[in-house]
């Protein structure tokens, strides 16, 4: 018994870097066993670092054969190692999932011999909890880079949203610290189960009773902070990854300094949360706002600006654009002002309608109105009060970035 | 104009609603259990009629919208202490302009309705998550506190989940509960003693949660405020991992 509670752990701590958790994006019914799914998803818990836990995320093993150095679970780590039998897998699942504990099982695993064995156990699971359990909540499979498309075709049946990890989105990166990694590798099963999907979407337009490939789509992670990249660049291929394969999200997991290596960051130094914050609301502002990556960053400075969110510093620099009419522009062209979002714009849309949009309306709609004003007219009339240049505006918004500015300047002196 | 005193029923409110309409106005409509009768006020006890309530209930479907109708339900099932001078006043608002009140958002009205409507729901949709069941070894049970009356808007979604089980969702302030077994599940009153004896397997499972809870956490990540604003502290005594 405390062998299960050490197991669990260990496996637990290994697998608690992967950040996707979600359970959103497939509605299916219960066809007598046990568990739903809900295309809105459900978190069941928060933890102590106020992500949420909607999946049982674990790694089926975290014995690895391959030495990637960011990792914890690399073969020249001195950790415990521990591993979980399929059967001890499902049953946990079907028990937290009675007890309301979770939404679903997250499986991932580190390579233990080759990445076909290993993917072999996985699928083993997933047809124990599917077959054996009548097992109908949501499962999120990862798929190693390297693995036979054949084994991603049983896999993609059974689960709902299967991911390969890209980690590092540059080739020398991935050479000086995943040298058992290539691009290629990782790419191209990507590139198979979007065809799949595709292929599945089709065949299910033709004919009945065709299971679903990957209900919920594919997703992906790339590590932030521990290699060379800029934003420009991680945003980019995040925009491409996004328009090629179509996948339902990228997630960026700032990098923890748990290794000392003389090619990544220093163990103490803080991991880049706020990097990591503003990569996440540029990525919200390619999926619904309709931004281009190369809006929001160019190549003359590569990465986001820290004090200000994505959309904001993308204003500033446009005001040439600003102010815009929220009674006449497009909801294209409302989802780009800071303040409002895509609930308060469709509101805008809806209400006006009826009638025009005054200014004292804007804050009972959700908009954030301390923001917006400046880069809006209502009915007319501007109430910015002042005068619409980029470093005026940036004055009256953040008073205290200028005040730190200044500081700064006063000490070099 | 009259005070019209309901026994607690969505048809009951419902069925005053069109009192409203067919017979007196009415200058508010109360809960009769708690009324507080005034000599100057006259009131009127109504008897929930179903022919009356459907009715309203297919009128506020048709003449405002599906979306007016939930809308009201979910006032109805809030803790607001004039919720039903609100359903009053949102349906008479409702049937004057149509489907298109619920675009109203700059009248204060309208404005409050949807936030108590959106926080009724949102406790709902938090509470899929929240609760946790313990195994009795004869059917899973779970205790709650929820501000709202959400018990009814969870039946769906667990006894299609736990299709194959026995299970009861108690709301500890209403002393009322959800029953289920094999899928069909009703609500009543429900006040019995409630601390089972926790059996060996539920220990072991409940320790394993535990254990999982404390080690998914990031240690250099901790930040008790997000976790708090997420998962508020009024929910933490019924949960099984805090």
């Amino acid at each position: 018994m405390n062998q299960a509670l050490e197991k669990l752990r260990i496996l637990a701590d290994a697998a608690k870097y992967d950040v996707s958790c979600a359970s959103s994006g497939l509605e299916r019914k219960n066809s007598n066993g046990i568990g739903n799914s809900k295309s809105f998803g459900i978190c069941h818990s928060w933890a102590s670092d106020g992500r949420c836990i909607s999946l049982l995320k674990i790694l089926l093993t975290n014995k690895c054969v391959y030495n990637c150095v960011y990792c914890v679970n690399r073969c020249s780590a001195e950790t415990k190692r521990a591993s979980l039998e399929p059967e001890e897998i499902a049953q946990i699942t079907i028990e937290f999932y009675r007890r309301n504990y979770i939404e679903g099982l997250f499986l991932s695993s580190a390579v233990e011999i080759n990445p076909d064995t290993t993917m072999e156990k996985m699928l083993k699971s997933l047809q124990l909890l599917r077959e054996t359990y009548s097992f109908n909540g949501y499962i999120h499979a990862k798929i190693i880079p390297g693995t036979s498309s054949g084994l991603i075709n049983k896999i993609g049946i059974l689960a709902d949203r299967i991911s390969v990890n890209i980690e590092l989105p540059s080739e020398s990166s991935l050479q000086l610290l995943a040298p058992q990694k290539k691009l290629s590798a990782i790419l191209s099963p990507m590139d198979h189960i979007h065809n799949k999907i595709n292929e599945n979407n089709d065949l299910r337009k033709k004919f009945k009773g065709i299971d679903k490939f990957a209900g919920a789509g594919q997703s992906t992670q790339m590590i932030i902070g521990a290699s060379k990249e800029n934003d420009y660049l991680i945003l980019n291929a995040a925009q491409q990854m996004y328009h090629k394969f179509h996948l339902k999200r990228v997630y960026y997991s700032a990098y923890m300094p748990v290794v000392s290596s003389s090619l990544l960051p220093v163990p103490s130094s803080p991991p880049p949360l706020k990097r990591e914050n503003r990569l996440y609301q540029a990525d919200w502002l390619l999926r619904f706002y309709f931004f281009k990556a190369d809006e929001l960053i160019d190549l003359s400075s590569p990465f986001l600006d820290l004090d200000l969110d994505p959309k904001m510093s993308w204003a500033l620099r446009n005001m040439h654009q600003f102010p815009i009419e929220i009674n006449r522009v497009s909801y294209e062209e409302l989802l780009r002002v800071p303040g409002i979002g895509v609930r308060s714009a469709y509101k805008i849309v809806a209400q006006r309608r009826r009638a025009a949009v005054k200014y004292e309306h804007l804050a009972k709609m959700g908009i954030v109105v301390k923001r917006a004003k400046y880069f809006i007219t209502c009915c007319g009339k501007y109430y910015g009060k002042i005068s619409l240049k980029p470093e005026t505006i940036k004055n009256a918004l953040f008073p205290e970035i200028n005040a730190e500015q200044q500081l700064t300047f006063w000490d070099r002196n | 104009m009259v005070d019209y005193l309901y026994d607690g029923s969505f048809e009951g409110l419902l069925t005053c609603v069109y009192l409203h309409y067919y017979e007196e106005p009415a200058s508010g409509v109360f809960l009769e259990s708690q009324y507080q009768s005034d000599l100057l006020r006259p009131y009127k006890c109504v008897v929930t009629s179903l022919t009356c309530s459907d009715k309203v209930y297919f009128a506020i479907r048709k003449k405002i919208s599906p979306l007016a109708l939930q809308n009201t339900y979910y006032l109805y099932l809030s803790n607001h202490i004039h919720k039903e001078m609100l359903v009053l006043e949102y349906l008479k608002k409702g049937f004057k302009i149509g489907i298109s009140i619920d675009d109203q958002h700059a009248d204060p009205l309208i404005h409050d309705i949807h936030i108590l409507s959106k926080k009724v729901l949102a406790e709902s949709h938090r509470f899929l998550g929240l609760i946790r069941f313990t195994d009795t070894g004869v059917f899973l049970y779970s205790a709650i506190q929820p501000d709202h009356n959400i018990l009814i808007l969870l039946g769906d979604h667990f006894s299609d989940r736990l299709k194959n089980e026995k299970f009861i969702i108690h709301d500890q302030r209403r002393s009322k509960a959800l029953i289920s077994s094999d899928g069909i599940w009703y609500i009543t009153d429900f006040d019995s003693k409630t601390d089972f004896p926790l059996q060996k397997k539920e220990e072991y499972y409940r320790s394993l949660w535990k254990n999982y809870y404390n080690h998914i956490g990031i240690g250099e990540r901790k930040n008790p405020k997000l976790q708090a604003q997420y998962m508020p502290r009024r929910y933490w005594k019924n949960l099984t991992e805090i």
